[in-house]
């Protein structure tokens, strides 16, 4: 009975998507149909960089789709995790525990995907994490099914740390949310700081619905320290950099990934110009792929931008395509396809994958605002000398 | 209302077809993906509701149910086991069983505070979370039996919620409100800079055992048929539930609902008669406590992760809207409510980001157009089965 | 500590408490007139900040850039529409519902938070970004020591303590004060003496939320970015300082709001554990308050009718 009606529904569904695949690309052949999921935070505080990351998984299966080598004809089933945990594993079970998506792109919140990484090994759903940046996602567990494209936070916070004390800076505030987002973050920049001999001279731990930090800026006013370390999200960076300003404090402002977004820029208007922050993988329009994609992207005209993450989900959803193509639609094969990812090309760089799944990206990034727009460090007036950050030697 | 009002003797099988109506509409529900298909189910549910409201038929099975209080049971029983058969493998669907029975549970304890005793509680997410860390805590760091542990996280919540009883008790009206809505504030940002207790990242909780068989295994019947393992915690939860459900009945119906419901009514009048105020309040408080801590360690289990934004102040309001929505102190519009509560924004991710908005407009019209709830509860009747007095 | 960095935790406190005790201000009118919880209003907070905003942007696009203009439209326009929608939410939301249970109000409302939320969150041009605030108020500042006494701070304290002064003249002073004061009494008894209830429950509406509104403006003036989530929480500890402070008169809302805002700044700053524990030592004050002084601190002088 249960399969009676699901097979009338599926068959109506398919009439519908067959109509529209004819109308779109005026193409006949019918291609089987196979599912592949995306999750993300599509509402909240952090919703622009999960409807970029859902457009640009999105763009890749439209993409596909038009491809007449294309063996199948693939659906995106698409979950909000709201960058809740719960809610996570509960948009996690949902797309895992339906047999007719073979592979998935998730995350953009490490709070979310360390969660949901059981899930995904419970029913055997190969994912690919497409943001989320906590080390523990891929190394805190052997999972075959999990794998990741962009980069975990250790190296970026080496890099930080090396780069800021080689401006010159001695002395640090930390404020940090108190998610495993902003507490890893805190962790890997205080363990390298130490190492490159730099000073921290105070932690403040702050929720993610906070709106109000005068307390702890005036505290660390106090302090005076040459520069405030913020790992968080773009949300609380901007009212941290904003409330900065408010009190006087002058110290440089020092984000990580996390901030590594438009909305900072916007949120932040002039007193972003100065800020610096770190990222795995080059910028979007640097990538080899880059401007392929970005033109792309504009050509689908979706209504809001990819954000820096977007080319990471556009890159983990072809990998994802490219293995059902390669072994069909069957999560045990595709999986082990994945996992011997090596070497492999795409808009993001080469991509291969170590034993935990993790790619292995060797390049971290390094940003600052310059004129209202994230630019490479090297490529700034700020490196060039023509400016200079606060305390900058 | 003339009709509702009528003693009915009206047959049994009105009330059986809509009872099977209901179970396969909710089916459908549940199966149906597409967009449309679930936009068009959803008002097709409201249009047929509101016509049969106007005729006067949902006045009338709703009457002769409440006559024959056993048969209404027996369906609503039969009806949640036959949408569980139906999807029997169907992990996800059966989750989204679980927790609108577990909401359920939970309401019926918040349902004894506030809509027998008049006891205001906006924090009911909280102690459903106060259950829920119990039951993380216990079964990762101690051998206590699963099925104790979640009579312990009853316990815990009814403890924890002892803190409050003197500030709940010296209040009333919106001061009592803010009492429990300071506490659910509270609650939710010490859990969410804690340290010990995974802070906002949250603790994994160990699947349920009992007698050495592990829950979170997929149920083999024969070769052919596997049940998911959300089967098996639906069984336990149904039955907690019935056996909550006659509790809170029981209570209802005896000479402790009378007092409670005087209190609510009026509390100067009702100890100017007599009637220990501080006994009933303590004893709805504590009682409706240890039910949410009870339903939240359970969902605990079955969700196995609890982190501190499942049990924020809005939570809470949600477990308030499911009361508010099925008709305060309507124990079977609890089951409606947070169907409706649970069901639909999920069936609403095909618009994705639009859906809390349109959630939102859609309990606004329903208050609209049924201000007193889908079910109210009906007047007392002091003779069981025969017309009021 | 240095006595500098004492005045500037004060400042800070005493902008939050100000805040606070608009929004504060705006609950105490409502349950004044109708008895009612109406948890929408931390959004409609939210919607007249966006208001203004919009305002401001159509400003520079006309090309007015007198930043003493500009405040000035942007207070009229956000108070004026927020006012309006204030009715209006009165009229279709609210009193619409008055036969039923009291506590449906609260659900009704909590749900058309949701709905302004999202749609702030949707339908303005990129809503669910935060958003930079202009600057507009002179910021020239007086440095006393390590105390940053900003001129913008002061004109902005200043414009709060107006408003709420006027607030009262005005329910104590007016014809429309005094009919608002009936009502909030003997809702029959106004009627019999001939005052239009529906008017002034609109009215009464219409200023909570204009005061919302203003508070809007004040927060983004103050902290210089927006968002969609602000209203929140300032809704909710708005309320909860409505009732701490007690919700006969407006003094309660007043010093309920700058209590709270003193209670969180007390707490991260000079508690000895972690300072994001601030808000679990606020709400634990709260708890413990409400159980001292169950009808708020200062008390409603009203017996129980039997």
């Amino acid at each position: 009975m249960s399969n009676g009606i699901s097979k009338k529904y599926s068959g109506i569904a398919l009439v519908a998507a067959f109509a529209m695949g004819m109308a779109i690309s005026g193409e006949a052949a019918a291609k089987d149909k196979v599912k592949v999921g995306f999750i993300g935070p599509l509402t909240g505080g952090v919703s622009v960089n999960g409807i970029g990351g859902r457009n640009s998984a999105d763009l890749a299966v439209r993409l596909r789709n038009k491809d007449p080598k294309a063996k199948y004809e693939y659906e995106l089933v698409v979950q909000d995790d709201e960058c809740k945990p719960n809610i996570g594993v509960q948009a996690a079970t949902k797309v895992a525990a339906d047999r007719k998506v073979i592979g998935a792109v998730t995350h953009y919140c490490s709070a979310v995907a360390i969660a949901a990484v059981d899930t995904y090994h419970k029913f055997g759903l190969p994912v690919v994490v497409w943001g989320a940046v906590l080390p523990d996602i891929t190394y805190g567990n052997t999972y075959k099914e999990v794998h990741r494209v962009n980069g975990t936070m250790i190296n970026q916070n080496q890099t930080a740390a090396k780069f800021m004390r080689s401006l010159g800076y001695e002395t640090w505030a930390v404020i940090h949310d108190t998610t495993d987002y902003g507490k890893g973050h805190n962790k890997y920049y205080s363990e390298n700081l130490a190492k490159e001999g730099g000073k921290i001279l105070a932690t403040f731990g702050v929720t993610s619905d906070q709106q109000d930090f005068t307390a702890e800026l005036t505290k660390i006013k106090e302090l005076n320290p040459d520069v405030i370390y913020f790992g968080g999200l773009t949300p609380i960076g901007v009212r941290v950099r904003s409330q900065m300003e408010k009190l006087g404090i002058k110290a440089v402002f020092q984000g990580t990934s996390g901030i590594v977004s438009d909305a900072f820029v916007e949120g932040t208007g002039k007193l972003a110009e100065g800020v610096v922050a770190f990222r795995e993988g080059a910028p979007t329009e640097n990538l080899p792929g880059g401007q392929f994609f970005l033109e792309k992207y504009q050509a689908e005209k979706y209504d809001s931008p990819p954000e820096a993450y977007g080319a990471f989900s556009f890159a983990a959803m072809n990998l994802v395509l490219d293995a059902i193509e390669q072994v069909g639609p069957n999560r045990k094969k595709v999986r082990d396809v994945l996992n011997k990812t090596s070497g492999r090309d795409s808009i993001v760089g080469e991509i291969s994958f170590d034993d935990h799944g993790q790619n292995t990206v060797a390049l971290i990034t390094k940003y600052v605002i310059q004129d209202g727009k994230w630019t490479v460090w090297e490529d700034s007036d700020y490196a060039a000398g023509k400016r200079k950050l606060v305390g900058q030697k | 209302m003339q009709d509702e009002l009528k003693p009915t003797g009206k047959p049994l099988w009105q009330a059986l077809i809509g009872a099977v109506l209901t179970t396969v509409y909710l089916i459908l529900l549940l199966k149906v993906e597409e967009q449309s298909e679930v936009i068009g189910l959803l008002a097709g549910g409201a249009v047929l509701l509101l016509l049969l409201t106007k005729t006067g038929h949902l006045g009338g099975i709703g009457n002769t149910l409440h006559s024959r209080e056993g048969a209404l049971n027996l369906l609503v029983i039969l009806g949640t086991l036959a949408i569980v058969g139906f999807f029997y493998e169907d992990h996800f669907t059966l989750l989204l069983i679980a927790t609108v029975m577990l909401y359920v549970l939970a309401t019926l304890g918040l349902n004894l505070q506030f809509g027998f005793a008049g006891v205001l509680n906006f924090a009911g997410a909280s102690f459903f979370g106060i259950g829920a860390y119990t039951a993380a805590v216990l079964g990762a760091h101690t051998a206590v039996p699963s099925l104790l542990i979640i009579l312990v996280g009853g316990v815990m919540a009814a403890l924890i919620g002892c803190v409050l009883l003197l500030p709940v008790l010296r209040t009333r009206g919106h001061y009592a409100a803010v009492v429990t809505i300071a506490f659910a504030l509270l609650f939710k940002t010490f859990l969410e800079v804690n340290d010990i207790l995974g802070g906002p990242q949250g603790l994994q909780v160990p699947s349920m055992k009992v007698f050495g068989w592990d829950f979170n295994n997929n149920v083999a019947l024969g070769d052919s048929v596997e049940l998911s393992f959300y089967f098996s915690y639906i069984i336990v939860i149904l039955l907690v539930l019935i056996a909550a459900f006659v509790l809170v009945r029981r209570v209802e119906r005896s000479w402790i609902g009378l007092n409670l419901d005087a209190l609510r009514l009026d509390e100067t009048a009702a100890s100017c008669f007599g009637l220990n105020i501080v006994r009933w309040k303590v004893t709805a408080f504590l009682l409706g406590n240890f039910l949410i801590g009870i339903a939240g360690a359970l969902y605990g289990m079955v969700g196995g992760f609890v982190a501190p934004t499942s049990f924020t102040f809005a939570d809470s309001l949600i477990l308030v809207s499911i009361i508010l929505l099925g008709g305060i102190g309507n124990v079977w519009g609890l089951i409606v409510a947070a169907a409706i509560v649970v069901i639909v924004p999920e069936k609403l991710q095909a618009i994705q980001e639009y859906r809390f908005l349109l959630f939102g407009g859609l309990v606004m019209m329903m208050l609209l157009f049924r201000p007193e709830g889908l079910l109210p509860r009906s007047v007392r009747r002091y003779f069981p089965g025969g017309a009021e007095r | 500590m240095d006595i500098g960095f004492l005045a500037q935790y004060l400042m800070n406190g005493l902008m939050l408490g100000m805040m606070y005790a608009l929004v504060a201000v705006g609950f105490t009118l409502f349950f004044g007139v109708l008895d009612v919880i109406k948890f929408s209003h931390g959004d409609v907070l939210t919607v007249g900040a966006f208001t203004a905003l919009a305002t401001y942007l159509g400003l520079e696009q006309i090309g007015v850039t007198d930043p003493a203009t500009q405040i000035l439209v942007m207070v009229i326009v956000s108070t004026v529409l927020i006012g309006g929608l204030g009715a209006v939410i009165a009229r279709t939301v609210i009193l619409p519902l008055r036969s039923a249970p009291p506590l449906n109000t609260l659900l009704i409302t909590l749900m058309l938070g949701t709905v302004l939320r999202e749609a702030v969150r949707l339908f303005y041009p990129e809503g669910g970004n935060p958003k930079p605030f202009p600057a507009l108020l002179p910021t020239d500042s007086v440095t006393f020591g390590n105390f940053n006494l900003r001129l913008d701070n002061v004109l902005m304290f200043g414009a709060g303590v107006l408003v709420i002064v006027g607030t009262q003249w005005m329910l104590n002073r007016t014809k429309l004060g005094l009919a608002i004061r009936a009502v909030a009494q003997d809702e029959e008894t106004a009627k019999t003496m001939g005052i239009n209830f529906n008017l002034i429950v609109f009215i009464t509406f219409a200023l909570g939320s204009a005061l919302a509104a203003f508070a809007g403006v004040m927060n983004g003036l103050y902290y210089n970015e927006i968002n969609f989530g602000m209203g929140l929480l300032l809704g909710v500890i708005g309320f909860s300082a409505a009732i701490v402070g007690g919700m006969g008169n407006l003094y309660g809302a007043i010093l309920g709001g700058f209590l709270f805002a003193a209670l969180q700044t007390i707490g991260a700053v000079a508690l000895p554990f972690a300072s994001a524990y601030k808000d679990v030592f606020a709400f634990a004050v709260v708890i413990a308050i409400m159980a001292w002084r169950p009808t708020g601190l200062i008390q409603e002088k009203v017996s129980d009718r039997v």
